[in-house]
Protein backbone atom coordinates (compact mmCIF):
# COMPACT_ATOMS: atom_id res chain seq x y z
CA UNK A 1 0.00 0.00 0.00
CA UNK A 2 1.51 3.45 -0.61
CA UNK A 3 2.10 5.46 1.62
CA UNK A 4 2.50 8.89 -0.54
CA UNK A 5 0.34 9.48 -3.28
CA UNK A 6 -0.43 12.32 -5.60
CA UNK A 7 -3.43 14.87 -3.67
CA UNK A 8 -5.69 13.60 -6.69
CA UNK A 9 -5.04 9.83 -5.66
CA UNK A 10 -5.70 10.61 -1.60
CA UNK A 11 -9.12 8.59 -1.19
CA UNK A 12 -8.73 7.40 1.99
CA UNK A 13 -8.87 9.08 5.32
CA UNK A 14 -7.87 6.35 7.40
CA UNK A 15 -4.69 6.65 5.88
CA UNK A 16 -3.98 10.70 4.90
CA UNK A 17 -6.71 12.52 6.75
CA UNK A 18 -9.65 14.40 6.34
CA UNK A 19 -7.90 17.06 4.74
CA UNK A 20 -5.99 15.36 1.89
CA UNK A 21 -9.21 13.38 0.73
CA UNK A 22 -10.77 16.58 0.59
CA UNK A 23 -8.84 18.57 -1.49
CA UNK A 24 -8.31 15.16 -3.45
CA UNK A 25 -11.88 15.07 -4.12
CA UNK A 26 -11.66 18.76 -5.09
CA UNK A 27 -9.15 17.97 -7.51
CA UNK A 28 -11.27 15.13 -9.24
CA UNK A 29 -14.19 17.02 -9.09
CA UNK A 30 -12.07 19.95 -11.24
CA UNK A 31 -11.86 22.46 -8.54
CA UNK A 32 -8.48 24.46 -8.48
CA UNK A 33 -6.01 23.22 -6.16
CA UNK A 34 -2.60 23.81 -6.18
CA UNK A 35 -0.30 20.66 -6.82
CA UNK A 36 0.58 18.39 -4.43
CA UNK A 37 1.02 14.97 -1.96
CA UNK A 38 -0.39 13.51 0.48
CA UNK A 39 1.87 11.88 3.09
CA UNK A 40 0.21 8.80 4.97
CA UNK A 41 0.60 8.98 8.87
CA UNK A 42 2.58 6.01 8.93
CA UNK A 43 5.54 7.58 6.66
CA UNK A 44 5.17 11.19 8.82
CA UNK A 45 5.71 9.02 11.85
CA UNK A 46 8.45 7.12 9.94
CA UNK A 47 9.92 10.37 9.29
CA UNK A 48 9.75 11.84 12.55
CA UNK A 49 11.06 8.83 13.89
CA UNK A 50 14.33 9.05 11.94
CA UNK A 51 13.80 6.20 9.19
CA UNK A 52 16.03 6.90 6.21
CA UNK A 53 14.13 4.98 3.79
CA UNK A 54 11.05 6.93 4.96
CA UNK A 55 12.95 10.36 4.39
CA UNK A 56 14.12 9.16 0.94
CA UNK A 57 10.48 8.00 0.01
CA UNK A 58 8.72 11.33 0.81
CA UNK A 59 11.73 13.37 -1.10
CA UNK A 60 11.56 11.80 -4.10
CA UNK A 61 7.80 12.09 -4.16
CA UNK A 62 7.77 15.83 -3.14
CA UNK A 63 10.98 16.87 -5.86
CA UNK A 64 8.98 17.20 -8.91
CA UNK A 65 6.65 19.75 -7.34
CA UNK A 66 9.83 22.52 -6.89
CA UNK A 67 9.80 25.03 -4.29
CA UNK A 68 8.49 26.36 -2.11
CA UNK A 69 6.20 24.10 -0.36
CA UNK A 70 3.50 24.37 1.91
CA UNK A 71 3.12 21.83 4.52
CA UNK A 72 0.07 21.37 6.21
CA UNK A 73 -1.00 18.56 8.97
CA UNK A 74 -4.05 16.19 7.87
CA UNK A 75 -4.47 14.12 10.73
CA UNK A 76 -6.90 11.42 10.59
CA UNK A 77 -9.50 13.25 12.92
CA UNK A 78 -8.90 16.38 12.65
CA UNK A 79 -11.11 18.97 10.90
CA UNK A 80 -14.31 16.79 11.48
CA UNK A 81 -17.59 18.05 12.63
CA UNK A 82 -17.20 17.94 16.36
CA UNK A 83 -13.77 19.41 16.60
CA UNK A 84 -11.63 21.33 14.26
CA UNK A 85 -7.98 21.35 16.64
CA UNK A 86 -7.37 24.90 14.78
CA UNK A 87 -4.15 25.89 15.90
CA UNK A 88 -2.91 23.07 17.78
CA UNK A 89 -1.41 21.09 14.33
CA UNK A 90 1.25 22.31 13.06
CA UNK A 91 1.46 24.44 9.25
CA UNK A 92 4.70 25.38 7.81
CA UNK A 93 4.64 27.70 4.96
CA UNK A 94 7.80 28.06 3.10
CA UNK A 95 9.72 25.35 3.18
CA UNK A 96 12.40 26.02 0.70
CA UNK A 97 12.29 22.21 -1.05
CA UNK A 98 12.00 18.57 -0.63
CA UNK A 99 15.54 17.84 0.94
CA UNK A 100 14.26 20.26 3.96
CA UNK A 101 10.78 18.45 4.20
CA UNK A 102 12.30 15.73 7.00
CA UNK A 103 12.45 18.51 9.91
CA UNK A 104 9.30 20.18 8.41
CA UNK A 105 7.28 16.50 8.73
CA UNK A 106 9.01 16.04 12.68
CA UNK A 107 7.69 19.45 13.70
CA UNK A 108 4.17 18.55 12.29
CA UNK A 109 3.67 15.18 13.93
CA UNK A 110 5.23 16.30 16.84
CA UNK A 111 2.37 19.58 17.38
CA UNK A 112 0.34 16.84 16.95
CA UNK A 113 1.55 14.88 19.88
CA UNK A 114 2.49 18.07 22.03
CA UNK A 115 1.19 19.06 25.12
CA UNK A 116 -1.64 21.48 23.96
CA UNK A 117 -2.82 18.91 21.44
CA UNK A 118 -3.08 16.28 24.11
CA UNK A 119 -5.04 18.32 26.37
CA UNK A 120 -7.27 19.54 23.52
CA UNK A 121 -7.90 15.26 22.73
CA UNK A 122 -9.29 15.02 26.29
CA UNK A 123 -11.08 18.38 26.17
CA UNK A 124 -12.99 17.07 23.05
CA UNK A 125 -13.48 13.26 24.14
CA UNK A 126 -10.62 12.48 21.33
CA UNK A 127 -8.00 10.85 23.59
CA UNK A 128 -6.59 8.63 20.96
CA UNK A 129 -3.32 8.00 19.26
CA UNK A 130 -3.35 10.60 16.52
CA UNK A 131 -2.84 9.58 13.03
CA UNK A 132 -0.60 12.53 11.48
CA UNK A 133 -1.05 12.62 7.36
CA UNK A 134 0.52 15.38 5.84
CA UNK A 135 -0.09 17.70 2.96
CA UNK A 136 2.74 18.90 1.04
CA UNK A 137 1.95 21.81 -1.58
CA UNK A 138 3.29 24.30 -3.73
CA UNK A 139 3.24 27.10 -2.50
CA UNK A 140 1.34 30.29 -3.79
CA UNK A 141 2.69 33.66 -3.59
CA UNK A 142 -0.80 35.19 -3.39
CA UNK A 143 -1.84 38.97 -3.90
CA UNK A 144 -4.74 38.27 -1.46
CA UNK A 145 -6.18 35.46 0.13
CA UNK A 146 -8.53 34.70 2.83
CA UNK A 147 -11.67 32.51 4.29
CA UNK A 148 -15.04 32.34 3.16
CA UNK A 149 -18.14 30.26 4.75
CA UNK A 150 -20.88 29.30 2.19
CA UNK A 151 -23.69 29.60 5.18
CA UNK A 152 -23.17 32.15 7.86
CA UNK A 153 -21.52 30.70 10.36
CA UNK A 154 -22.97 33.50 13.25
CA UNK A 155 -26.54 33.79 12.21
CA UNK A 156 -27.01 30.30 9.66
CA UNK A 157 -28.73 32.79 7.31
CA UNK A 158 -28.40 31.25 3.88
CA UNK A 159 -25.48 34.15 2.45
CA UNK A 160 -21.86 33.69 1.98
CA UNK A 161 -19.48 35.43 4.24
CA UNK A 162 -15.54 36.02 2.93
CA UNK A 163 -13.16 37.58 5.23
CA UNK A 164 -10.38 38.57 2.95
CA UNK A 165 -6.51 40.44 3.04
CA UNK A 166 -3.50 41.29 1.10
CA UNK A 167 -0.79 38.35 0.81
CA UNK A 168 -0.85 35.13 2.15
CA UNK A 169 -4.00 33.50 4.49
CA UNK A 170 -2.34 32.96 7.52
CA UNK A 171 -2.64 37.51 8.23
CA UNK A 172 -6.66 36.46 8.16
CA UNK A 173 -6.46 32.97 10.17
CA UNK A 174 -4.18 33.72 12.54
CA UNK A 175 -6.25 37.42 13.76
CA UNK A 176 -2.87 39.20 12.49
CA UNK A 177 -5.27 41.81 10.39
CA UNK A 178 -9.04 43.30 10.66
CA UNK A 179 -9.87 41.22 7.24
CA UNK A 180 -11.90 43.19 4.75
CA UNK A 181 -15.59 41.74 5.05
CA UNK A 182 -17.94 40.75 2.68
CA UNK A 183 -21.38 39.14 2.11
CA UNK A 184 -22.91 38.24 -0.51
CA UNK A 185 -26.41 35.65 -1.40
CA UNK A 186 -26.46 33.31 -3.74
CA UNK A 187 -27.38 34.92 -6.50
CA UNK A 188 -23.35 36.64 -6.67
CA UNK A 189 -25.36 39.47 -4.95
CA UNK A 190 -23.24 41.87 -2.81
CA UNK A 191 -24.96 42.55 0.87
CA UNK A 192 -22.31 44.15 2.40
CA UNK A 193 -18.49 45.52 1.68
CA UNK A 194 -16.92 46.56 4.69
CA UNK A 195 -12.89 47.86 4.92
CA UNK A 196 -10.91 46.20 7.16
CA UNK A 197 -7.78 47.43 9.45
CA UNK A 198 -4.78 45.93 6.84
CA UNK A 199 -1.46 46.94 8.50
CA UNK A 200 0.37 44.14 7.38
CA UNK A 201 0.45 41.60 5.20
CA UNK A 202 2.09 37.51 5.53
CA UNK A 203 4.46 37.15 2.63
CA UNK A 204 7.43 34.23 1.83
CA UNK A 205 11.10 34.60 3.69
CA UNK A 206 13.58 34.63 1.41
CA UNK A 207 15.33 31.70 3.82
CA UNK A 208 12.46 29.84 4.51
CA UNK A 209 9.24 30.77 6.51
CA UNK A 210 7.19 33.90 6.38
CA UNK A 211 7.83 37.46 7.40
CA UNK A 212 4.67 40.07 8.69
CA UNK A 213 5.45 43.09 5.82
CA UNK A 214 4.14 46.69 6.76
CA UNK A 215 2.08 47.67 3.86
CA UNK A 216 1.63 50.93 2.27
CA UNK A 217 -0.54 53.31 3.44
CA UNK A 218 -2.93 53.15 0.89
CA UNK A 219 -3.18 49.42 0.41
CA UNK A 220 -4.36 49.55 5.00
CA UNK A 221 -7.94 50.28 4.25
CA UNK A 222 -8.37 49.86 0.46
CA UNK A 223 -10.61 46.58 -0.23
CA UNK A 224 -8.49 43.56 -1.79
CA UNK A 225 -11.48 41.83 -3.61
CA UNK A 226 -12.59 43.41 -6.90
CA UNK A 227 -16.24 42.44 -7.81
CA UNK A 228 -15.55 39.89 -10.21
CA UNK A 229 -13.15 37.89 -7.91
CA UNK A 230 -15.95 38.12 -5.42
CA UNK A 231 -18.22 36.14 -7.70
CA UNK A 232 -15.21 34.27 -8.45
CA UNK A 233 -15.41 32.94 -5.11
CA UNK A 234 -19.37 32.88 -4.91
CA UNK A 235 -18.95 30.33 -7.94
CA UNK A 236 -16.33 28.32 -5.97
CA UNK A 237 -18.97 28.39 -3.00
CA UNK A 238 -21.33 26.92 -4.89
CA UNK A 239 -19.17 23.92 -6.16
CA UNK A 240 -17.99 23.19 -2.94
CA UNK A 241 -21.70 23.08 -2.08
CA UNK A 242 -22.12 20.76 -4.71
CA UNK A 243 -19.14 19.37 -4.04
CA UNK A 244 -18.79 18.68 -0.50
CA UNK A 245 -22.68 19.48 0.98
CA UNK A 246 -23.44 22.74 2.34
CA UNK A 247 -22.23 25.02 5.14
CA UNK A 248 -18.56 25.07 4.43
CA UNK A 249 -15.45 26.71 5.64
CA UNK A 250 -12.81 27.65 2.98
CA UNK A 251 -9.56 28.80 2.67
CA UNK A 252 -8.96 30.62 -0.64
CA UNK A 253 -5.91 32.36 -2.30
CA UNK A 254 -5.85 34.45 -5.86
CA UNK A 255 -2.53 34.31 -7.17
CA UNK A 256 -1.35 35.43 -10.37
CA UNK A 257 -4.86 36.47 -10.84
CA UNK A 258 -6.60 33.15 -10.56
CA UNK A 259 -8.60 31.64 -7.29
CA UNK A 260 -7.17 28.39 -5.96
CA UNK A 261 -9.20 26.19 -3.26
CA UNK A 262 -6.84 25.90 0.09
CA UNK A 263 -8.87 23.85 2.09
CA UNK A 264 -12.64 22.88 2.89
CA UNK A 265 -14.16 21.73 5.57
CA UNK A 266 -17.68 22.24 7.85
CA UNK A 267 -18.02 24.42 9.52
CA UNK A 268 -17.69 23.61 13.15
CA UNK A 269 -19.06 26.93 15.17
CA UNK A 270 -22.29 28.38 14.09
CA UNK A 271 -25.59 29.16 14.95
CA UNK A 272 -27.02 26.70 12.17
CA UNK B 1 16.66 -3.29 8.04
CA UNK B 2 15.30 0.23 8.19
CA UNK B 3 17.00 2.50 11.08
CA UNK B 4 14.68 4.39 13.02
CA UNK B 5 14.09 5.64 16.73
CA UNK B 6 17.12 6.51 19.10
CA UNK B 7 20.28 4.69 19.53
CA UNK B 8 20.37 1.97 22.50
CA UNK B 9 23.63 3.52 23.87
CA UNK B 10 21.50 6.11 24.46
CA UNK B 11 19.19 4.31 26.62
CA UNK B 12 21.12 1.72 27.92
CA UNK B 13 22.83 5.24 30.02
CA UNK B 14 19.17 5.88 31.08
CA UNK B 15 18.87 4.49 35.17
CA UNK B 16 15.10 3.48 33.80
CA UNK B 17 16.28 1.18 31.01
CA UNK B 18 19.69 -0.10 32.24
CA UNK B 19 18.39 -3.45 33.01
CA UNK B 20 16.69 -4.34 30.16
CA UNK B 21 18.14 -6.78 27.73
CA UNK B 22 19.40 -5.81 23.94
CA UNK B 23 16.01 -7.36 22.03
CA UNK B 24 14.07 -5.18 24.73
CA UNK B 25 15.78 -2.11 24.42
CA UNK B 26 15.70 -2.77 20.23
CA UNK B 27 11.64 -2.49 20.42
CA UNK B 28 11.46 0.32 22.47
CA UNK B 29 14.41 2.43 21.01
CA UNK B 30 12.73 2.27 18.01
CA UNK B 31 9.41 3.79 19.13
CA UNK B 32 11.27 7.24 20.78
CA UNK B 33 11.53 10.20 18.02
CA UNK B 34 14.21 13.07 18.14
CA UNK B 35 12.78 15.99 19.56
CA UNK B 36 15.15 19.81 19.66
CA UNK B 37 14.35 22.98 21.89
CA UNK B 38 16.45 25.79 21.91
CA UNK B 39 18.08 27.64 24.73
CA UNK B 40 15.22 28.93 27.02
CA UNK B 41 12.68 27.28 25.26
CA UNK B 42 9.80 25.79 27.13
CA UNK B 43 9.86 21.92 26.57
CA UNK B 44 6.72 20.98 29.43
CA UNK B 45 4.33 23.66 31.57
CA UNK B 46 3.07 22.88 35.14
CA UNK B 47 -0.86 22.36 34.62
CA UNK B 48 -0.92 21.46 30.92
CA UNK B 49 -1.70 17.97 29.85
CA UNK B 50 1.21 15.41 28.84
CA UNK B 51 1.97 14.08 25.97
CA UNK B 52 5.19 12.41 25.94
CA UNK B 53 7.83 11.23 28.41
CA UNK B 54 11.91 12.51 27.32
CA UNK B 55 14.84 11.24 27.88
CA UNK B 56 17.90 13.97 27.56
CA UNK B 57 20.12 13.44 24.94
CA UNK B 58 22.20 16.24 24.87
CA UNK B 59 22.36 19.62 26.59
CA UNK B 60 20.80 20.67 30.12
CA UNK B 61 17.16 21.18 30.98
CA UNK B 62 16.13 23.12 34.43
CA UNK B 63 13.08 22.22 36.46
CA UNK B 64 10.45 24.56 38.00
CA UNK B 65 8.09 23.92 40.77
CA UNK B 66 5.62 26.91 41.19
CA UNK B 67 7.86 29.14 39.44
CA UNK B 68 11.16 27.95 41.66
CA UNK B 69 14.15 26.09 40.06
CA UNK B 70 14.25 22.95 41.55
CA UNK B 71 16.72 20.84 39.29
CA UNK B 72 19.23 20.85 37.03
CA UNK B 73 18.75 17.78 34.46
CA UNK B 74 21.29 16.80 32.40
CA UNK B 75 21.91 13.72 29.31
CA UNK B 76 20.80 10.74 30.54
CA UNK B 77 18.10 12.02 32.40
CA UNK B 78 14.39 11.71 32.12
CA UNK B 79 11.25 13.84 32.75
CA UNK B 80 7.66 13.74 31.63
CA UNK B 81 6.41 10.65 32.92
CA UNK B 82 4.55 11.58 36.01
CA UNK B 83 1.68 12.93 33.87
CA UNK B 84 1.53 9.96 31.01
CA UNK B 85 1.19 7.55 34.55
CA UNK B 86 -2.37 9.17 35.36
CA UNK B 87 -3.08 11.19 32.30
CA UNK B 88 -3.37 14.16 34.63
CA UNK B 89 -1.19 17.87 34.23
CA UNK B 90 2.31 17.88 34.32
CA UNK B 91 3.68 18.45 37.39
CA UNK B 92 6.18 20.89 37.13
CA UNK B 93 7.79 23.22 33.94
CA UNK B 94 11.11 22.07 32.69
CA UNK B 95 12.68 24.91 29.99
CA UNK B 96 16.05 24.10 28.09
CA UNK B 97 18.64 25.68 29.65
CA UNK B 98 21.04 25.42 26.23
CA UNK B 99 20.61 23.99 22.87
CA UNK B 100 18.72 20.51 23.87
CA UNK B 101 18.08 17.10 22.22
CA UNK B 102 15.56 14.59 23.75
CA UNK B 103 14.48 11.52 22.68
CA UNK B 104 10.74 11.38 23.36
CA UNK B 105 8.39 8.26 23.75
CA UNK B 106 4.60 9.49 23.35
CA UNK B 107 1.72 8.68 25.81
CA UNK B 108 0.56 6.17 22.95
CA UNK B 109 3.67 4.13 23.02
CA UNK B 110 4.69 4.78 26.83
CA UNK B 111 1.84 3.29 28.69
CA UNK B 112 2.35 0.03 26.46
CA UNK B 113 6.23 0.00 27.26
CA UNK B 114 5.53 0.29 30.70
CA UNK B 115 2.62 -2.23 31.15
CA UNK B 116 5.27 -4.90 28.98
CA UNK B 117 8.08 -4.42 31.04
CA UNK B 118 7.78 -5.11 34.82
CA UNK B 119 11.68 -4.07 35.41
CA UNK B 120 10.46 -0.22 33.84
CA UNK B 121 7.23 -0.32 35.92
CA UNK B 122 8.95 -1.47 39.11
CA UNK B 123 11.79 1.44 38.69
CA UNK B 124 9.07 4.00 38.15
CA UNK B 125 7.22 2.86 41.44
CA UNK B 126 10.46 3.48 42.96
CA UNK B 127 10.92 7.25 41.22
CA UNK B 128 7.46 7.92 42.50
CA UNK B 129 8.62 6.86 45.99
CA UNK B 130 11.24 8.78 46.17
CA UNK B 131 9.16 11.34 44.82
CA UNK B 132 6.80 11.28 47.44
CA UNK B 133 8.83 10.83 50.51
CA UNK B 134 10.55 13.92 49.01
CA UNK B 135 7.52 15.59 49.05
CA UNK B 136 6.43 14.40 52.68
CA UNK B 137 9.84 15.86 54.48
CA UNK B 138 8.98 19.18 52.60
Amino acid sequence: MSRVVPLAKARDERLFGSKAVGLGQAIRDGLPVPPGVALSGSIVEAVAAGEESAIREVVQWAKPLGGPLAVRSSAVDEDGASASFAGQHLTLLNVPSAEALNSALSEVWWSANSDSAITYRQRVGLFTRPSVGVVVQVLLEPESAGVMFTRNPVTGTDERVIEASWGLGEAVVAGLVIPDHYRLDRTGLVLERKPGLKKIAVRRAPIGGTVEEKLPRELVERLCLTHDQLQDLNRLAGRCDEVYGPARDIEWAIAGGTLYLLQCRAITKSGI
Amino acid sequence: MATRGAPIESLQRVPLFADLGTRDLQRIARLFKPRRFASGETVIKEGSGGSAFFVIEAGEATVFLNGRKRATLKPGDYFGEIALIDTGTRTATVTAASDLVCWGLTYWDFRPVVQANGRIGWKLLQGMATLLRAAREG
